[in-house]
């Protein structure tokens, strides 16, 4: 075993796990931040998706101990003092989402979108969802939940 | 036994691992592959051996000679290298098609080719630049030709006590076109089909073509160079019909085998039109000059 320490939604946080444990492990049962979801486990599906250092990675396929001194984002670290953030209340008011299980992922890709390019087209919000899956088939409303936060809110 | 991670921070670390392990010390690079792999019980390695920290394995030189690239550069910087983009925009054009965005951010380079999976993008590009890979071990370097490195599904030219540090391309002449075009039922799946191509035009007759290079992904155990429908074209006049006879024959070097994306068949003909795109593709400056159409 080993012992990590993690730099997750700004905080630095001590976890024990394998030596060779995936991030998503760490995260999910580490330190119960189970908002991270498991899916494919095979880096197809994007419902894993996080931050690390500011762009998007399936925590499926990376070592924990590779993220000690890097910044990770998770789902739980969009919302401040409680309240959702910009693009979460877009996603609740354009319908992004029926059963919810990829939207975490989804909402962490857009967000890792959003940073690098503020103003997306509609193609290059598909291109920066390309590794997320929703088998709900809810594409529209999720792409029109980035687009308008892209414009502002509106 | 827990599987262990080592994490060196210098080759001859590494190397040492290597030497005294062997297969048992598996080299991550992005992890990309290898931890689905992991995942899937498809291997079982006692050590990880992590080469994140090497500093030698990173970055991208160049030489008047060409472009040197550390292994563990990403997808992602190649496709939005500024040099990869002027210099080696086939290759530019193959990292932007692998997996998804994910995937892009942490695979790299020397993953992609150790992996060697079917279908994979950069080999193709790699292999019409006539790029050459350096394997490092305790003895020494081996400098082998991309073309000699791709041994069978899953199996590489790299031995039990080597690691891959460095991709060697030599510069493309002045002049020089390539495409590299990907057939995929989605956009992050493996290619059923990935074909690059560089032409080079010859300088003194014009029209006529003094070199073309086909690479193919997915239609044979290894990505390899179509060295027959190569070989049929130098020195001709690339027109319609020379690209359609090129493409037959490239397609009839393919060893397709079927999978549950696509038949044997289905690929064979792909390659046929692919081909023909590819060359499209590269030519497109050359046609708006009045060179002749696809």
């Amino acid at each position: 075993m080993a012992k990590l320490k993690l730099e997750v939604n700004g905080e630095s946080l001590a976890v024990e796990a394998a030596e060779t444990a995936l991030l998503l492990d760490a995260l999910r049962e580490g330190l119960g931040l189970t908002g991270t979801k498991r899916g494919c486990e095979t880096s197809h599906c994007g419902a894993c998706t996080v931050l690390l250092g500011g762009v998007a990675v399936h925590s499926c396929v990376v070592l924990a101990a590779r993220c000690e001194g890097k910044e990770i984002t998770t789902v739980e670290g969009l919302s401040q003092d409680g309240e959702l953030n910009e693009l979460q209340r877009l996603f609740l008011k354009h319908g992004a989402l029926q059963c919810g299980y990829c939207t975490p992922g989804m909402l962490m890709a857009a967000t890792a979108l959003l940073r690098r390019n503020p103003k997306p087209t509609l193609e290059e919000v598909k291109g920066g969802l390309d590794g997320n899956l929703c088998r709900c088939t809810g594409y529209t409303g999720i792409f029109e939940a980035i687009q308008a936060c892209a414009l502002g809110g509106k | 036994m827990e599987r262990k991670l080592v994490r060196p921070h210098s080759m001859d670390e590494a190397l040492s691992q290597r030497e005294q392990h062997g297969m048992d010390a598996l080299p991550i690079a992005g992890g990309q592959s290898l931890l689905v792999m992991l995942r899937n019980k498809l291997i079982d390695p006692k050590i990880l051996l992590d080469l994140e920290s090497i500093g030698e394995l990173r970055g991208l030189q160049r030489r008047s000679s060409g472009v040197s690239i550390g292994a563990m550069t990403t997808f992602f910087e190649l496709l939005s290298s500024a040099e990869v983009q002027n210099v080696l925009p086939v290759l530019a054009q193959a990292a932007a098609k692998v997996g998804s965005t994910a995937i892009r951010n942490l695979g790299t380079l020397g993953g992609n080719l150790c992996h060697n999976e079917p279908g994979a993008d950069l080999p193709p590009a790699l292999l019409v630049l006539n790029a050459v890979v350096e394997l490092r071990s305790r003895k020494g370097v081996r400098v082998v030709p991309l073309t000699d490195f791709f041994r069978d599904y899953f199996e590489t030219a790299v031995a039990a006590d080597e690691i891959l540090s460095r991709v060697e391309i030599p510069a493309l002449s002045q002049g020089a076109r390539s495409a590299y075009i990907k057939h995929s039922i989605s956009a992050e799946d493996l290619a059923i089909v990935g074909v690059a191509v560089v032409v080079i035009p010859d300088e003194q007759k014009a029209g006529s073509v003094h070199e073309l290079r086909i690479g193919l992904g997915g239609v044979a155990p290894v990505p390899f160079r179509a060295a027959k429908a190569e070989a049929a074209v130098h020195g001709k006049v690339l027109n319609d019909d020379a690209i359609r006879a090129v493409a037959e024959i490239a397609a009839s070097e393919a060893e397709p085998m079927s999978d549950p994306h696509a038949s044997a068949d289905y690929r064979r003909k792909m390659v046929k039109v692919l081909v023909r795109r590819a060359i499209a593709a590269a030519m497109e400056r050359a046609e708006r000059n009045g060179h002749g159409k696809t």
